[in-house]
């Protein structure tokens, strides 16, 4: 659905972008990671035809570049700044934008689209009055009035409470259970480790790693650590088959509490990088 | 196009959500208007202006104009002639000419002989309410110059002597020639030794008397000439208006690009062409809401009179196009609103102030006169002045239609293209 081929951005003597080529595949959610300034935001703005590519190809779909009008109808987008228009009520933002995008009985569109994200009973407030948490599912709501199939993502959960963390991931999943193809970019690995199908570790305008999570964490993610309390003390073993490991450690006796800490996203991104995801 | 309509309704509904944006682009021009108005018509607690023009002196005449003089209620100036009060009235700067007759010291003679003195009033049309008010003081004045002529008992007894002329030449039989000298001859006594009849019956008898007539006049207002304050400063509301209007909508890209909002704009089938046409439409919708506005509320409010419609129209037209395109360039000009609404402030606000929105155009010194040509303000509100007070006909009104015109072309034409490349 998504189809990104070697593109670059720079702007001055900085490559945002370089070179960063992918798919995403309809009913695929695909995370890209990476810390502020990795070349996530601007990989987005290019893919969505906001920013031309230095070089490069991006295709949606069928309908080609995403600067194209008939692209950008298969396109939705929600930014990581909240892009609404606080004086308006919920529903008068969608409405609008329905309109834009020439949906038929925007209204009727609107409601379905607030109800989906838990605003209905809100429809009439303006945004101005809404929690980071209720904008944010605003926000996301805004990128799906016209039903698009190639849906991207920026940092949709930033800042927002784990109550509305819950509806704006239940959404996404959602919408990738319908056959969309989804880009999600986040700073939080939980989340990617969550939903996502498959992941891109982006860092200084390149693609480091790409891959599901398991094949990510296995290949790059390093040993697990078994720790095995016992009278004697505290034994920590690296280990690829940590079960085995437990096994044995039971099977001598003396155990107290048997602890695994498995490599994660983070660490992957700590071993490609050599820094953390946060720094 | 029904999605830059779309964008343009939504951006006039955020206007009008807007309470500060939607008082500067509507309230506040027709503040102005209505402060400069009472400004320039005195129309204040102050006394009643008022000219005056004695044609022939005389000694009523002398007694009248220094009554009204003395009086709290009137600001007097006595002009040489009648068209110099008659301009006084016409610039607004007297609310009524009051025209004092050559048959007027004939007429207070005459008093009790069938004459009674006449007045003569031309006032504006457009202050009808004050006028009705100076004839209800002039009468009251003039009643109490007559009592002191009567009063007077050698002004009196020069006002008897008439009387006894009238009726020498009159028809009128013996008894009642008889009947008519007994009182006379009973009024000459009381004048020098006084009334010995109750002041109640005396009231009641004067009650319907009225000596001096007034004919009220409403002086033609000529085609060049403002017929009051408010055809100027209704006309000085639209430089207001239209900057409002411009610096609300001028800061909108900005805002749009700051809110994120022109980044879903442009990801949605909506080119950037569609998008600035939008931006351009709710200010050109603006600005001939508010010029109209301004041109309704003079016109059933203040008597501004339109002289000139389908130009009025046309008017309204290329001045809001005009200042559309300075919208935009405003626009292109700057990527933040702060910027945007900083910038736009300083320098329209100059080109407001020297093209007519302070001090009118009629009344401008040569040199910002000269000056005023670069504003586009100046244009617009010498446009409406054209198609109002001043009546003028197409071949005037070419120049400033031009002018706006070329304006907006170049605004829209020039502004549209940087702020393409900008987003």
């Amino acid at each position: 659905m998504i189809r990104v081929r070697d593109i670059r951005k720079s702007f001055g003597s900085i490559a945002a972008v370089d070179g960063v080529t992918f798919d995403v595949h309809r009913g695929e959610i695909f995370g890209l990671l990476g810390p502020n300034g990795a070349g996530k935001s601007t990989a987005i703005a290019t893919c969505t035809g906001q920013l031309a590519p230095d070089s490069g190809s991006i295709e949606i779909g069928e309908a080609g570049s995403p600067r194209a009008a008939r692209a950008r109808a298969l396109i939705g987008l929600a930014p990581q700044q909240i892009a609404l228009y606080e004086e308006l009520t919920a529903r008068e933002n969608l409405v609008f934008l329905a309109r834009v995008h020439g949906i038929p009985e925007p209204v009727r569109r609107a409601d379905e689209l607030l109800d989906m994200v838990g605003l209905l009973p809100r429809a009439r407030d303006r945004v101005a009055t809404f929690s980071g948490g209720m904008q944010r599912r605003l926000n996301l709501a805004a990128a799906l009035v016209h039903n698009p199939t190639a849906i991207f993502l920026d940092e949709p959960t930033a800042g927002v409470d784990p109550q509305s963390r819950t509806a704006i991931l239940d959404v996404v999943q959602r919408l990738a259970n319908e056959g969309r193809a989804v880009i999600y970019t986040t700073h939080y690995m939980e989340e990617a480790q969550r939903i996502c199908s498959r992941v891109a570790i982006m860092d200084r305008g390149r693609v480091l790693a790409i891959g599901t999570v398991a094949e990510l964490i296995a290949e790059h993610g390093g040993d697990s650590v078994v720790t095995v309390d016992s009278l004697a003390g505290e034994h920590r073993v690296r280990t690829r088959e940590p079960l085995r490991e437990i096994e044995r450690a039971l099977a001598e006796g003396g155990a107290t509490a048997v602890r695994i800490e498995q490599p994660d996203l983070e660490m992957v991104f700590l071993a490609l990088t050599g820094r953390r995801l946060r720094d | 196009m029904r999605a830059a309509v779309f964008l343009a309704l939504k951006d006039l509904r955020l206007l009008m959500r807007d309470r500060a944006a939607a008082f500067f682009t509507f309230v506040f021009p027709l503040a102005i208007a209505l402060f400069f108005g009472y400004v320039f018509s005195g129309t204040t607690s102050e006394p009643l202006r008022v000219a005056a023009f004695v044609e022939q002196s005389s000694p009523a005449a002398t007694m009248l104009i220094k009554a009204l003089d003395e009086d709290g209620g009137f600001k007097l100036t006595v002009t040489d002639a009648r068209a110099a009060g008659e301009q006084l009235v016409r610039r607004g700067e007297a609310v009524g000419l009051l025209i004092v007759p050559a048959t007027y010291a004939e007429g207070i003679d005459g008093v009790f002989s069938g004459g009674g003195a006449k007045l003569g009033l031309v006032v504006d049309p457009s202050r009808r309410a004050e006028g009705a008010m100076l004839v209800g003081k002039i009468h009251e004045v003039a009643f109490r110059t007559v009592f002191a002529t009567v009063g007077d008992p050698v002004q009196f007894a020069r006002v008897l002597d008439r009387m006894e002329e009238s009726l020498k030449a009159s028809d009128l039989s013996f008894t009642d020639r008889l009947a008519i000298r007994t009182a006379m001859s009973r009024a000459r006594t009381m004048s020098t030794k006084g009334a010995d009849g109750s002041a109640a019956t005396q009231s009641q008898s004067l009650a319907d008397w009225k000596p001096v007539s007034v004919d009220i006049a409403e002086l033609s207002m000529r085609p060049g000439v403002p017929a009051n304050s408010f055809a100027i400063s209704f006309m000085q509301g639209i430089a207001w208006a239209l900057f409002g209007a411009v610096l609300s909508f001028g800061s909108g890209i900005a805002e749009e690009r700051q809110r994120g909002t022109l980044v879903r704009l442009l990801v949605s089938p909506m080119s950037p062409n569609q998008i600035l046409f939008g931006k351009a439409l709710a200010c050109f919708v603006t600005c001939l809401a508010t010029e109209w506005m301004l041109v309704f509320a003079g016109m059933f409010l203040f008597r501004v009179e339109v002289s000139h419609w389908p130009l009025m129209v046309a008017v309204t037209l290329v001045t809001a196009f005009g200042f559309s395109g300075i919208m935009m360039l405003l626009a292109a000009g700057f990527r933040t609103q702060g910027g945007t609404q900083g910038a736009g402030r300083a320098v329209l606000l100059v080109l407001a102030m020297i093209g007519g929105g302070t001090v009118p155009l009629v009344f401008m010194p040569p040199f910002l006169r000269v000056a005023s040509n670069l504003s586009p303000f100046k244009w617009a509100v010498m446009a409406a002045e054209g198609a109002t007070w001043r009546s003028w006909g197409m071949s005037e009104m070419l120049l400033p239609l031009a002018v706006l015109a070329a304006i907006g072309v170049f605004g829209l034409t020039v502004g549209t293209a940087l702020v393409r490349r900008s987003i």
